[in-house]
């Protein structure tokens, strides 16, 4: 049987700027591997409830204050890196802006 | 990747694409409004520039090709278990090849609808396509009768054919519900890719089915003498040919039918305006389908006719209970009913 080798096509444009077609490709690979992810996470936790190894009940109930407390770094540690790119701003001195050598 | 890991993830595509045919059609729809456009060049004047619809396409073409490809596709998915699936079939079909037969050009030179590879170049190919096609028509329940199983009954309701042949049969879907409700009746069943006719006679001896034989050949071109069915019929098959070679299939149909005998075919044709025109026409080149245009464009009744049939009809076929032929709601294809009549003389 004959096999083709995989085409090197540009893959169809969209969007008015093609960098958009391509960041919705990745976005939407990641909110996949979410949903995976927290597909996983219930079976584990359905599991382990049945095995009386969780109380599930207690995983569901509101942290308190001392938890939201300790968990508060976390949560501004992950914000800043999720929004600080956002800002456009070097992480490094060096050379600003756009560049071309034409 | 593991079964619950692959499972989640097409259900999640489902659940997006379920999203995109209901909520995010019916918002381009209503941005598009009732009136303005007499032509698809109008509507496309009026919406292809707009976010909505660059959206709306993005999401036809990137779901459709993350349910294929992509880390959890039916491709990776079905080849990581290539050899078991593969010795299921291992039982030779001879039937299922023909030495001589050299696949059109029209067939292999497009991946139809954004299977790697399309239906016919990997062996496992008959398998990613029966999973996929389990979600065609999302809107379908799983409670509900399907597609095939209604374009039976409405045959059935005619009468009961003798001797028939299911033209592009795939893996046998649109075959198998003639086979199991005519168990008196022979069934020959056609098609050019190997995979799909080879899982197709799988499933067919696994069901203790004796009355169906699935062969590789050219619907165009097959090796039955003249007037040896009472019956042709073809599912989706139609809209994936170039005008030309549906003028063979035409032609060929007209010569295997005894005269008396009826041909009736399944496949997307009858749009009810120009917006569901341009949304079936953009669905076309976002899903590589590059002989639907073509189809929807033919003027089918008089081209059946002029290949000698009588009482060419084509008429609207609605797959579900549960859809408004003439309404708007949801995104869905234009089921089409065609069908003719091979004069007694
Ligand atoms: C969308 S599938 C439909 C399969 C099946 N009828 C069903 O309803 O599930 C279209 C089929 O037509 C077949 N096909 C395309 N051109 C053909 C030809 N010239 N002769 C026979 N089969 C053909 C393809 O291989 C494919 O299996």
């Amino acid at each position: 049987m004959n096999k083709r080798t995989k085409s090197p096509r540009a893959e169809q444009q969209f969007f008015n700027d093609p960098a958009l077609d391509r960041f919705m490709g990745a976005f939407m690979a990641l909110a996949t591997e979410h949903y995976v992810l927290l597909d996983r996470v219930r079976a584990m936790e359905k599991q382990l409830t049945e095995a009386g190894r969780l109380d599930q009940e207690a995983l569901d109930r509101e942290p308190d204050e001392i938890e939201r407390a300790e968990t508060s770094a976390d949560r501004a540690a992950f914000i800043e890196a999720l929004m600080r790119p956002l800002l456009g701003e070097q992480d490094a001195l060096g050379a600003s802006g756009k560049f071309s050598l034409k | 990747m593991n079964d619950r890991a692959f499972t989640a993830a097409q259900d999640f595509l489902l659940s997006a694409k379920t999203y995109w045919s209901t909520t995010m059609y019916r918002a381009l729809r209503d941005s598009h409004g009732e009136e303005g456009s007499q032509t698809v060049a109008d509507v496309a004047q009026a919406i292809e520039d707009s976010t909505l619809y660059q959206v709306y396409a993005w999401y036809e073409r990137h779901l459709q090709r993350m349910k294929y490809a992509g880390r959890y596709g039916l491709v990776p998915y079905h080849n990581e278990r290539r050899i078991d699936l593969l010795s299921e079939l291992d039982s030779e079909d001879s039937e299922c090849t023909q030495e001589s037969l050299t696949l059109p050009a029209y067939y292999t030179v497009v991946d139809i609808h954004q299977h790697p590879g399309g239906v016919w170049s990997d062996g496992i190919a008959g398998f990613v396509y029966e999973r996929g096609a389990r979600t065609t028509t999302p809107l379908a329940g799983a409670a509900e009768k399907d597609v095939h199983e209604r374009f039976t009954d409405l045959i059935l309701e005619e009468w009961k054919p003798a001797n028939i042949l299911d033209m592009g049969c795939g893996f046998g879907k649109s075959t198998q519900p003639f086979v199991r409700r005519l168990p008196d009746s022979t069934v020959e069943a056609i098609d050019l890719s190997v995979p799909c006719l080879r899982l197709a006679s799988y499933a067919a001896r696994e069901a203790q089915a004796s009355n169906v034989r699935f062969r590789q050949m050219d619907a165009c071109r097959t090796d039955y003498e003249a007037g040896s069915f009472d019956l042709v019929t073809s599912t989706m098959v139609l809209h994936e040919m170039p005008p030309k070679t549906i003028e063979d299939l035409l032609d060929e149909a007209f010569r295997v039918l005894t005269p008396g005998g009826r041909m009736i075919h399944l496949d997307f044709y009858c749009l009810p305006d120009v917006f569901r025109r341009f949304i079936h026409y953009g669905h076309a080149r976002r899903n590589n389908e590059p002989y639907m245009q073509p189809f929807a464009e033919l003027q089918l009744s008089s081209l059946v006719s002029s290949k000698g049939f009588v009482d060419a009809q084509v008429a609207p076929f609605q797959e579900s209970d549960r859809v408004d032929l003439d309404g708007n709601e949801a995104w869905r294809f234009p089921w089409t009913v065609i069908s003719a009549t091979k004069p007694k003389t």
